[in-house]
């Protein structure tokens, strides 16, 4: 649900900024007691950690044990609130612990293909096609399995297949590719940074460089292993997974994330300061990385970024698009958004919208009508006061009647443009008085 | 004087016909001279009055970029009217309006901006640092973004501005005495700084108010019109 949208049913409503970094300080000892039990544990996001358990079940005796284990790890550091999914694919998993029942909730998946095909069509995941599917009458993950791959790619291109492919529980297997060279990017820090600001901001760095060599391979990374050493010889590694190809931005948020985590978690932190930082990526992948002509990917992430920014700066209401729509007056034909919000626009554009002022428009509208001072002589206007000066007015057209809505009390006006050598002006003088309308800047 | 309010002549006045004011297309512009365009991680000033034409002459200037991506405004009178922007050929999409009326977020907000957006376009409050415009400066020329600066009172300080644009007097036809409605306009413009090799040169600039421009070098030509074409 939008903001807007939320104001607009609880105006009380408080919103609070999501912090991935506080969350996975919060999640980190979950993640390491899982990692105690089951090696190899890929931190998805702050609150979702993916395991594979193929070796461990064969430790632990069986699948019942090694999830007993578990739970009781998790429940130690973390206490209840948790839900455990086990099935083939990583999706599959996911979907079997939003639907876990019990206490704990947990549910062991037999046959993903079939646990998958009772689901609804929006657990797929991809916004941009689920209001498609259901408009083709796909209302189901398994109605959507049991149509061709092929024909799937070539209605809707990589996003189809990938949504395909998890809908059959075959998400797992992204035809990872070999690159010919080692990519992994590192540095070494002497002496050891102590700041996590400062590290983050090498992190960046080192994300960029890495996302651009891999990019001229034509491949971006679906894992990327961070590992840090401290001063005192201490390493530490962390894998992070992703669903969808990983970027700079995504890559070193989750470096910060972890960063923050060993910190100020659970463990004995980073003793001594960072001396050195490693990235690898890991299942790298072409698929969907072969961006449309003339898109850029990453200039429009940043974009966002940047007025996401921006917005916290000024506030949502102070970052705004605007969308043509119908009406007289210049104010009314502009319909005002929130950037990042659907435009509304009430009234048709094209309709005739007779008695309107036609272009060029004022580039200045004041939002309310400000008081002008004009001086008349015989009708005709010949100076205006423009500040603390007067200025000679050189020519001026009007009046146009303008009939207000008198159904909320307007009274009616009439308009005029008025042109001097500090430039040209629209006003309009109701009731007696004189207002700034306009200024043609 | 004697003060005297005007009546219009009937109940209605004269409504004048919504006509095709407004084209939403591409701009195509004519130059007789060739504006000095704004390249990347340049600023540019825009000076003078309210009235004579720098806020379209800025908008004019940004719909060359935004034709590469989005474009910012950023607001400190709360005063743009989106229409002429969308006149001058930005599409409506590739616009965003910032509104800030503190001089301390507005360094901030403008900074964030030149990050995401192709151009911007900034006026410049009361009560702005000249540190601060130096800052932004710098930070537009290291990002690659093109900044033009609206100073609403002052000047902005010295060495900052690639092109330097100061109206100096405007002139609009199309309305006499209270017949026709203003049409078309001429402003007079000292244009100065890098772009202009270092020299000062007067610029006349003739514009519809829609999406035509027509730039003529040089007031030594009185006979500007013919020169435009």
């Amino acid at each position: 649900m939008r903001r807007g949208e939320a104001e607009g049913i609880c105006p009380q409503v408080a919103t609070v900024e999501r912090d991935h970094s506080a969350e996975m300080v919060a999640f980190e000892g979950v993640v390491t007691a899982v990692e105690d039990l089951i090696p190899n544990v890929e931190v998805v996001e702050p609150g979702l950690v993916f395991v594979p358990v193929a070796g461990a079940v064969g430790y632990y005796g069986g699948e019942g044990p090694l999830i007993e284990r578990v739970v009781k790890e998790i429940d130690r550091v973390a206490g209840a609130g948790f839900r455990i999914g086990v099935a083939e694919g990583p999706f599959a998993a996911k979907q079997a612990s939003i639907n876990a029942t019990g206490d704990p909730p947990m549910l062991l998946v037999e046959d993903d293909e079939a646990f998958l095909a009772s689901l609804d069509i929006s657990t797929v995941g991809r916004e941009e096609l689920v209001s498609t599917f259901q408009w083709l009458g796909i209302t189901t993950l398994g109605e959507l399995a049991r149509l061709p791959g092929g024909t799937i790619a070539s209605r809707f291109g990589a996003a189809g297949l990938d949504a395909h492919r998890r809908a059959s529980g075959r998400d797992r297997d992204l035809n990872p590719r070999d690159l010919p060279i080692d990519l992994t990017v590192s540095e070494r820090f002497s002496p050891p940074l102590e700041d996590l600001e400062q590290a983050a901001f090498v992190a960046r760095a080192m994300a960029g460089r890495l996302v651009e060599a891999l990019a001229s391979f034509g491949a971006a990374p679906f894992r990327i292993v961070v590992e840090a050493e401290a001063a005192d010889g201490t390493v530490r590694s962390r894998t992070w997974l992703s669903a969808d190809p990983l970027d700079d931005r995504a890559i070193s948020d989750r470096v910060r994330w972890q960063l923050r985590a060993w910190v100020d978690g659970v463990g004995a932190g980073i003793r001594g300061g960072l001396v050195a930082l490693r990235i690898e990526p890991a299942n790298l992948s072409g698929v969907g990385r072969q961006l449309a002509l003339g898109e850029d990917a990453r200039a429009a992430a940043e974009t966002v970024r940047a007025f996401t920014e921006t917005q916290a700066i000024l506030g949502r209401d102070e970052l705004l698009q605007a969308h043509p729509q119908g009406g007289r007056e210049y104010g009314d034909r502009v319909a005002w958004h929130r950037w990042g919000e659907p435009p509304v626009s009430r009234r048709d554009p094209d309709a005739p919208w007779p008695g309107r002022i036609p272009g060029p428009s004022p580039a200045l509208v004041p939002p309310a009508p400000q008081p002008f001072h004009i001086e008349w002589d015989g009708g005709m206007p010949t100076r205006v006061r423009l500040g603390s000066r007067w200025v000679t007015v050189r020519s001026w057209a009007g009046p146009w009647r303008r009939v207000g809505r008198w159904w909320k009390g307007e009274e009616p006006g009439d308009q005029y443009q008025i042109v001097t050598s500090a430039g040209a002006f629209l006003c309009e003088i109701r009731g007696g008085a004189t207002w700034l309308t306009g200024i043609y800047d | 004087m004697a003060s005297e309010l005007p009546v219009s002549s009937d109940d209605q006045g004269r409504a004048l016909s919504a006509g095709s004011d407004t084209d939403y297309g591409l701009r195509t512009t004519d130059y007789g001279f060739d504006l000095p365009f704004l390249g990347p991680g340049q600023v540019g000033v825009l000076t003078g009055d309210a009235g004579l034409g720098m806020t379209r002459l800025g908008l004019v200037l940004l719909s060359d970029h935004a034709r590469t991506g989005p474009v910012a405004y950023l607001d400190v009178r709360g005063w743009l009217s989106p229409l002429a922007a969308w006149e001058v050929g930005i599409e409506p999409d590739r616009l965003v309006i910032a509104r800030c009326r503190d001089v301390i977020r507005w360094g901030k907000a403008v900074a964030s901006l030149l990050d995401g957006a192709a151009a911007v376009l900034a006026e410049v409050p009361i009560g702005a640092k000249d540190a601060s415009i130096r800052k932004l400066a710098a930070l537009a020329r290291n990002r690659g973004t093109p900044l033009l600066l609206r100073p609403l009172d002052r000047a902005v300080p010295t060495g900052v501005a690639h092109l330097t644009l100061e109206a100096r007097e405007t002139s609009w036809s199309g309305a006499v005495d209270g017949h026709g409605r203003i049409e078309r306009r001429k402003t007079l413009l000292m244009a100065s700084g890098k772009a202009m090799r270092g020299m000062t040169r007067t610029i006349e600039m003739e514009d519809d108010g829609s999406n035509t421009l027509r730039v003529v070098s040089g007031v030594a030509a009185a006979e500007s019109r013919s020169v435009a074409g």
